[in-house]
């Protein structure tokens, strides 16, 4: 039982990596009703910038942050149009399209990455990444990296700007409104392209950020991506899809899960052990753990 | 039926027929099969270079001597997509339609082992430069040959140095990612821990690519001596990271494979320093050699030259690997194309190559558990000091004394 806390700790540190990875796929699919499968990619270009930033400037990957943010949603504002071409199409079914869409932007990535990059993993180098606080009362003991515990208070940065942002901002209220019902938003004078591509830069620029705190927390390697984007999907399909809210819980649930596992039982069945978990929930919540998924 | 469709019937059925057509040629076409892109195409890319090279070197010698002809050498590379059924599909067009002589085999153990069945129904002898776990040798595939020792042979030696060490290792904790090389080599440390009476207090098989700080932070509690971990190049990363990260430094740390390569080091820096790994060769073992490369500086420079890249024993085993079928068809007087008869022969005559190469003596077995594997060469184990691989033991063949036990991260 001394190791549960320790546990549970790094339970919720696994947990905070999964919200940031998951929370803007979540925010784009509950606005745009796009099933971004470039997401894991988005993460690796972005470790990657920071990975060569951090290395030109030898400034530390956390001050880059608001530049590769920048960077990235620049991007994103530049290709949303092309998606949305895809996804207003008359033809064939939008949500289909823009899923394949956005697969092949992922195979695109990963081959252009591999192309530049090279084969080989890197680590992004930090200042917080060689430190760590100890905690010890009797036989319990915790230990808390801090470069996890700035992946945690990220987490919730980004968390909290995101709802604030949809809950509080005028633009959210017009991102709302163009997710209920489109046309109406419309002819309320919520310009639907605009609004569209500047979610789609706010959900590239997030995922670009997040590869650079993987990188400095994990690796960065161009092969990645699709770990991340199978990360992505399961934390949002059990959060409920496009609730926005519920991702933090589920994110924070499939780490504790995965870090019990690891101590205390087989980790060769922790993957099981979640899969499990997300079939019994969508047996009883098909909508997720909140039944407020679409 | 009518003419037309008769022979149009035929066509097709002879369009699916595999040609095994002998075109003129004075070149042998070799065929590689190997991870160019993936997981592994770290590992896929580190085994090309070592193939070209040998090609290189061959080539600009004029080509492999067979009578009193020299017949270069022309790769053809077929990527196995880091999956094992990519590989054999690739292996089989390789054969089928590019009419290779014989092959250059994967990186990978998984994709070597979906492999080994394709070149045996065609009867077209393949040597692995990399592949290292046990199960490939246990298949006895005739054709499958592998320069690289299994895991079972190299990961007993890297135990018993660590065990040789003062203060003597009492404990250690073992885990392995779960594919087919990262799990038989955390179980030949495994077993190597029980032969020496070392206690193992956790030996867990994890799934590949998982983030392993909750099981590290309970083994910190458990205090190992030893840490032994099987897997590849981004895990071992993320391990040595996870470990700084949670603040715990074993007295050793032991892992296999990817600590040779460049990339750890320049991921990780100073803290790659003082990590174990199991290996067959370096760049400064004694050897001797009159094929090629006359010792291993000499292939080291070679490589450096060629790549800008320092080689290691993956790199190193491939080169090997086309040294032993420049021996055997030699002996046999082999000149391409080779014919299915040929191919056969030159399967015998793999099993009976004997040379000292610059990576070591090649010599596979013919029988037993570690049959058709390259027998001839002494595991070494190997650490990282001040950036640079170096041997610390077998004690005859050390280069360095080990640095044990590990300096705390905190004070590096």
């Amino acid at each position: 039982m001394e190791l549960m806390p320790q546990a549970l700790l790094d339970g919720i540190m696994l947990g905070a990596v999964y919200i940031i990875i998951a929370i803007a796929f979540s925010l784009v699919y509950g606005v745009m009703h796009v099933i971004d499968f470039a997401v894991g990619e988005w993460i690796m270009l972005g470790a990657f910038t920071g990975f060569h930033l951090t290395t030109w400037t030898r400034v530390d990957p956390f001050l880059l942050l608001p530049v590769v943010f920048i960077l990235f949603a620049g991007l994103g504002y530049l290709i949303q149009p092309l998606l949305q071409r895809v996804i207003s199409g008359h033809t064939g079914n939008p949500l289909l399209m823009g899923l394949v869409f956005t697969f092949g932007l992922s195979l695109m990535f990963r081959g252009l990455a591999q192309t530049l990059f090279g084969f080989y993993s890197h680590s992004i180098p930090s200042h917080f990444s060689t430190g760590s606080f100890f905690f010890q009362r009797g036989d319990f003991f915790l230990t808390v990296s801090t470069v996890r515990l700035a992946g945690l208070i990220y987490a919730g940065v980004i968390t909290a700007a995101l709802h604030y942002l949809l809950k509080y901002s005028d633009f959210g209220l017009g991102v709302r409104a163009l997710a209920q019902h489109k046309e109406a938003a419309g002819l309320m004078g919520v310009n639907n392209k605009r609004t569209s591509a500047s979610i789609y830069a706010v959900y590239t620029g997030t995922s670009a950020m997040t590869g650079v705190l993987i990188g400095t927390i994990l690796s960065v390697s161009a092969k990645m991506g699709p770990e991340y984007t199978i990360f992505a999907f399961f934390v949002v399909v059990l959060a409920g899809m496009g609730y926005l809210a519920g991702v933090p819980a589920a994110a924070l649930l499939l780490g504790i899960i995965q870090s019990v596992f690891l101590v205390y039982l087989d980790p060769g069945y922790t993957l099981l052990a979640v899969f499990a978990l997300l079939y019994l929930i969508l047996l009883v919540s098909p909508t997720g753990l909140f039944r407020k998924g679409v | 039926m009518n003419r037309t469709k008769v022979w149009a019937t035929l066509a097709a059925i002879a369009m699916t027929v595999p040609g095994r057509a002998q075109e003129a040629r004075s070149f042998y076409k070799v065929g590689v099969v190997t991870e160019l892109s993936g997981d592994l195409a770290t590992g896929g890319n580190v085994t090309k270079r070592g193939y070209d090279l040998w090609a290189q070197e061959v080539n600009a010698t004029g080509g492999i001597v067979v009578g009193k002809k020299k017949y270069p050498v022309k790769l053809s590379y077929a990527d196995a997509q880091s999956n094992p059924a990519q590989g054999a599909a690739a292996a089989e067009r390789l054969i089928t339609q590019e009419h290779v002589d014989f092959l250059l085999g994967p990186y990978s153990s998984g994709v070597t082992i979906a492999v080994g069945p394709v070149v045996e129904k065609y009867q077209v002898p393949m040597i692995t430069g990399s592949a290292e776990s046990p199960m490939i040798w246990l298949q006895k595939f005739k054709y499958t040959f592998g320069t690289i020792p299994p895991v079972n042979f190299t990961g007993a030696a890297a135990m018993r140095t660590l065990a040789a060490l003062s203060p003597a290792p009492r404990t250690a904790v073992v885990f392995g990612s779960n594919d087919t090389f990262s799990k038989a080599t955390a179980t030949a440390f495994n077993s190597a821990l029980e032969q020496l009476g070392i206690k193992v207090l956790k030996f867990n098989i994890v799934p590949e690519g998982q983030d392993l700080t909750p099981l590290l932070s309970a083994m910190k509690g458990m205090r190992p001596d030893i840490i032994a971990f099987g897997g590849h190049d981004e895990e071992l990363i993320k391990l040595v990271k996870d470990l700084h990260q949670i603040d715990f430094t074993p007295k050793a740390l032991l892992m296999h494979y990817g600590v040779t390569e460049p990339a750890f080091l320049e991921a990780l820096k100073g803290d790659a320093n003082q990590v174990f790994g199991g290996s067959v060769w370096t760049e400064t073992t004694r050897t001797s050699s009159k094929v090629l490369w006359k010792d291993s500086p000499t292939y080291a420079a070679a490589a450096m030259k060629a790549f800008g890249v320092a080689a290691d024993y993956t790199q190193g085993g491939c080169s090997a690997a086309g040294i032993a079928f420049q021996v055997a068809l030699q002996k046999i007087n082999a000149a391409p194309p080779l014919s299915d008869a040929k191919r056969v022969e030159l399967a015998k005559a793999l099993e009976a190559v004997d040379v000292e190469s610059f990576y070591g003596r090649i010599k596979f077995a013919t029988e037993g558990d570690y049959y058709h594997s390259n027998v001839g060469l002494s595991p070494l184990t190997v650490q990282i000091q001040n950036g640079v691989v170096k041997a610390v033991g077998p004690a005859k063949v050390a280069e360095a004394k080990a640095l044990y036990p590990m300096t705390p991260w905190a004070s590096r």
